[in-house]
């Protein structure tokens, strides 16, 4: 009990450290406020033009279209990481060892800093062009299953985490890991459904995305939200696939310890 | 006292792969590479009294910031022990840095673009130091450091001697019994300098014990009780810093800009070490045979000179010594 | 002589971004690589559109995929030429050295963008030329004429972009160090990558006469597909109308900054 609150306590040392730290920068966050709805109406338009006069592309209807990019901005902003490009930097620049130095697992406070961030993103980001998608654009943002959805966003905002984190540790590896982690988004971009949702990719694709860690980032809770679910012909009963999510964030906080334990290994061996 | 810190043959090699430097080698590299063992420390023994402070001298590459990133657990030995406080640094990590504290010069742990108290009440939840001690050791450290008013101020508007008081102030919150300095005063000008080292003198009274990495003699001169010289790897000397006096005699070595050509210098205690061209020489000067002040005003009598600048021994020169005094015994 | 002057500095820098770009070749390669692809994915949201059997009314896929990749060259050789000036001046701003372009006896605004030619953008210069290739032999081949047009246009729309580029330079001297900058801008360059059918009249205006990013892509690939006519070339008035307000802007800034003193 003492460990737990002691835990929270640095979390929310760290998160509130963090959050200031950011605050400088937040007209660098409000710039959402307009990309996230311009970038909104060019999908409008393109979606509006694109169904026509049909009723349902892929099994998706133009309203659940609309909802599905409208959700995707704003849960992006909920769960939007970097752990990768600060992790990567503590190691290049050997202040990582101020970390090894303090009584306090590296991803654990990274974890926190991006808690503070995020709820920079809340407040900067996620609310107002919630309004703005609600008020004047007159969207309808209510998630069908309030408390699945608000589940499934937090397993997306775990997963970011963790696959940005390992992403971020080949740094102890590699002396030039921009490259790795160029590519990586690159995917991520594409087949997280970002860009497109992902029923609209060839069928063998879709298959294989329920192995790759990309459609638990953003696809699947976009998709709770709307309320329906379905990848590769596959329709999910909403809870069933947020169960998928929670496995295969389970599977990936196992592999990014396995990871950690090995660079921590290297590190210590080789000292950076 | 009792001894705080042992170090018992203490080793640690890395491999390092042969590279070539053409494109036709960079391509066989990626197949086939030739390991190169580097013996960075090499079989060092040395133990550190409990309340002392000690100093770690060596040039650049020596195996200085090697050793002590062992001594706090960040890097582990090829072979070799090490206890401190009766933990292995190693195996006992995370209790273990709950007791010490480190500054790296070069590696800070405050936050850029937030007042430094922000990144000690960071610390201070890691630390999980209480309300009270908190408060308590915020007043006394930033008196005695003189920041009182700086603390508050972002870290990027602070002078970098400021910002090291408050890279002090942040890794000894939690009170540590044992605090690691790596290079504490690099790049620092001499009121800073001097004002962190009558911070870690205060420190020392209060009982806490300092093992310091330097190549500026005088931090050693300043600081130190106890002196450990590594030079490749390997120990050249541990004494106290009395015996080191005794070796390297009391001599400070002086830069001069002539304004014509001398052949040399007719003094007692004072000899050329090196011309670098006709009218630059350097000369080191025995303070226990002549004053600094008597050597300049014979100095001016006997020759012309536009600049003179005197400087401490550097730590090619303190190893030349060393060596030299260990082949007379 | 200024123009000759002129014109050894320009190939100065392009020698030096030939020498940097050969020093780090891996990084260059793979720059480039990643460019290629990362523009492959841009008209893939059309390509999957057409694939799922929708599409834009009046519009083959083949069309669209012509005014894409005529947006992307586009794109290619404003990166390459110009669109370095953005972040020499951010950068400059936040440091404060900007004064060690300034005392230089050269222009500010050709200098910046000199020094910042970059060769990176080669590779999404041959990924906007191969889509282009593509898309062109599915369609009905432009004449001489057409192609005359289509030069006209896309040199337009490079204007079009450069008044952008210096836009966003000019709002980096008041919004100091905001690496998001570009993203504005992009987002409203994003209409521009489309049929401009598909928006209302509203966005039209908006697309043709204030911020002309219709011509970008979409005027230039119209003349290809022979649907050129003769008021499109009217719209070329507001395209220079909004290269020389960025210029104007950019000067002005470097001015007011020259004034305060960094």
């Amino acid at each position: 009990m003492k460990y737990i609150r002691h835990k929270i306590e640095v979390m929310k040392a760290v998160a509130l450290v963090t959050y200031k730290e950011w605050s400088a920068y937040r007209t660098h966050s409000m710039v959402s406020i307009f990309v996230g709805p311009v970038y909104f109406i060019v999908q409008y338009f393109i979606w509006t033009a694109a169904y026509g006069n049909r009723t349902e592309l892929n099994g998706m209807e133009l309203s659940q279209m609309i909802t599905y990019f409208g959700a995707s901005t704003l849960i992006g902003y909920l769960t939007m990481d970097f752990a990768d490009w600060n992790l990567q930097m503590l190691i290049r620049t050997g202040r990582f060892l101020t970390f090894a130095l303090r009584p306090i697992h590296h991803r654990f406070f990274a974890f926190s800093q991006k808690v503070g961030h995020r709820v920079l993103g809340l407040i900067f980001e996620f609310i107002p062009c919630y309004f703005i998608f609600t008020l004047l654009f007159r969207i309808h943002m209510v998630p069908k299953h309030f408390g699945w959805t608000l589940l499934s966003v937090a397993l997306a905002f775990l997963m970011n985490f963790y696959v940005h984190y390992i992403l971020g540790m080949t740094a102890f590896w590699f002396t030039q890991s921009s490259g790795i982690r160029r590519v990586f988004d690159l995917l991520s971009g594409v087949f997280s459904g970002v860009f497109i949702p992902l029923v609209f990719f060839p069928m063998g694709l879709q298959k294989a995305l329920f192995f790759l860690p990309f459609p638990y980032m953003s696809y699947v809770p976009v998709m709770v939200f709307t309320g329906e679910f379905s990848l590769a012909g596959i329709q999910m009963e909403i809870p069933t696939i947020v169960g998928l999510q929670g496995i295969a964030v389970a599977f990936t906080i196992l592999l990014s310890e396995v990871i950690y334990k090995a660079s921590i290994k290297h590190f210590n061996g080789v000292g950076a | 006292m009792g001894n705080i810190i042992t170090v018992e043959n203490l080793i640690k090699r890395y491999d390092t792969y042969k590279r070539g430097s053409g494109f036709k080698d960079s391509v066989k590299s990626l197949f086939h590479r030739e390991k190169v063992p580097v013996m960075a420390v090499n079989n060092i023994s040395f133990s550190v009294k409990e309340g002392d402070i000690i100093g770690i001298l060596g040039p650049n590459g020596a195996g200085k910031s090697t050793t002590i990133k062992m001594l706090t657990g960040t890097l582990y030995p090829t072979d070799g022990k090490i206890e401190v406080m009766g933990y292995n640094p190693t195996k006992d990590r995370k209790t273990y840095v709950h007791q010490i504290g480190a500054v790296f010069g070069q590696k800070s742990q405050l936050i850029w673009d937030i007042p430094p108290i922000d990144g000690f009440r960071m610390n201070k939840a890691i630390y999980g130091v209480s309300d009270q001690d908190y408060e308590e050791r915020i007043k006394v450290m930033s008196k005695l450091f003189n920041v009182e008013e700086y603390i508050t101020r972002p870290t990027r508007v602070l002078s970098l001697g400021e910002r090291m008081k408050c890279e002090f102030i942040m890794a000894m919150l939690h009170q540590p019994k044992v605090v690691f300095l790596d290079e504490p005063t690099i790049g620092l000008d001499v009121i800073a300098k001097q004002k962190i080292r009558e911070f870690i003198l205060e420190m020392n009274k209060r009982g806490t014990t300092f093992i310091l990495t330097t190549h500026d003699l005088e931090d050693v001169e300043q600081l130190a009780r106890n002196v450990v010289i590594i030079n490749h790897g390997e120990k050249v000397f541990d004494d106290s810093i009395h015996s080191l006096r005794k070796v390297l005699g009391a001599k400070k070595i002086v830069e001069l800009t002539l304004h014509s050509p001398i052949d040399q210098l007719d003094m007692e205690g004072v000899s050329i070490l090196e011309r670098k061209n006709e009218l630059s020489i350097t000369v080191s000067v025995d303070l226990d045979i002549i004053a600094i002040n008597d050597f300049i005003s014979r100095l001016s009598a006997l020759c012309d000179f536009t600049d003179i600048s005197i400087k401490e021994m550097p730590m090619e020169t303190i190893i030349t010594h060393i060596y030299q005094s260990k082949k007379e015994k | 002589m200024k123009i000759k002057r002129y014109i050894l500095i320009y190939r100065e820098c392009v020698k030096v971004a030939f020498a940097a770009a050969s020093t780090y070749r891996l990084n260059f390669i793979l720059n480039c690589i990643i460019m290629l692809i990362g523009d492959i994915l841009f008209p893939l949201i059309t390509i999957l559109i057409y694939g799922s059997g929708a599409g834009f009314e009046g519009w083959t896929v083949y069309e669209v995929l012509l005014i894409q990749s005529v947006f992307t060259m586009s794109m290619a050789i404003a990166d390459m030429t110009f669109h370095g000036i953005l972040w020499a001046t951010m950068g400059h701003v936040r440091q404060g050295d900007l004064e060690m372009v300034l005392i230089l006896p050269v222009d500010t605004m050709f200098l910046l963008m000199a020094r910042t030619f970059s060769i990176d953008a080669v590779g999404l210069f041959i990924g906007g030329l191969t889509i282009f290739i593509v898309a062109l032999s599915h369609i009905a081949l432009p004449t001489g004429f057409m192609w005359l047009q289509f030069i006209v246009l896309f040199l337009i729309g490079l204007s079009v972009m450069m008044g952008i580029a210096l836009l966003m330079a000019a709002t980096s001297f008041k919004w100091v160090g905001n690496s998001r900058i570009p993203e504005i801008f992009d987002s409203i360059r994003s209409f521009g990558k489309y049929p401009q059918s598909i928006f209302p009249k509203a966005v039209l205006m908006i697309t043709t006469l204030v911020i002309p990013v219709a011509m970008i892509g979409y005027f230039p690939a119209t003349a290809l597909l022979g649907q050129g006519d003769i008021k499109m070339m009217l719209i070329l008035i507001p395209c220079i109308v909004f290269l020389i307000l960025g210029i104007t802007l950019y000067r002005h800034m470097v001015r007011l900054y020259q004034g305060v003193g960094g």
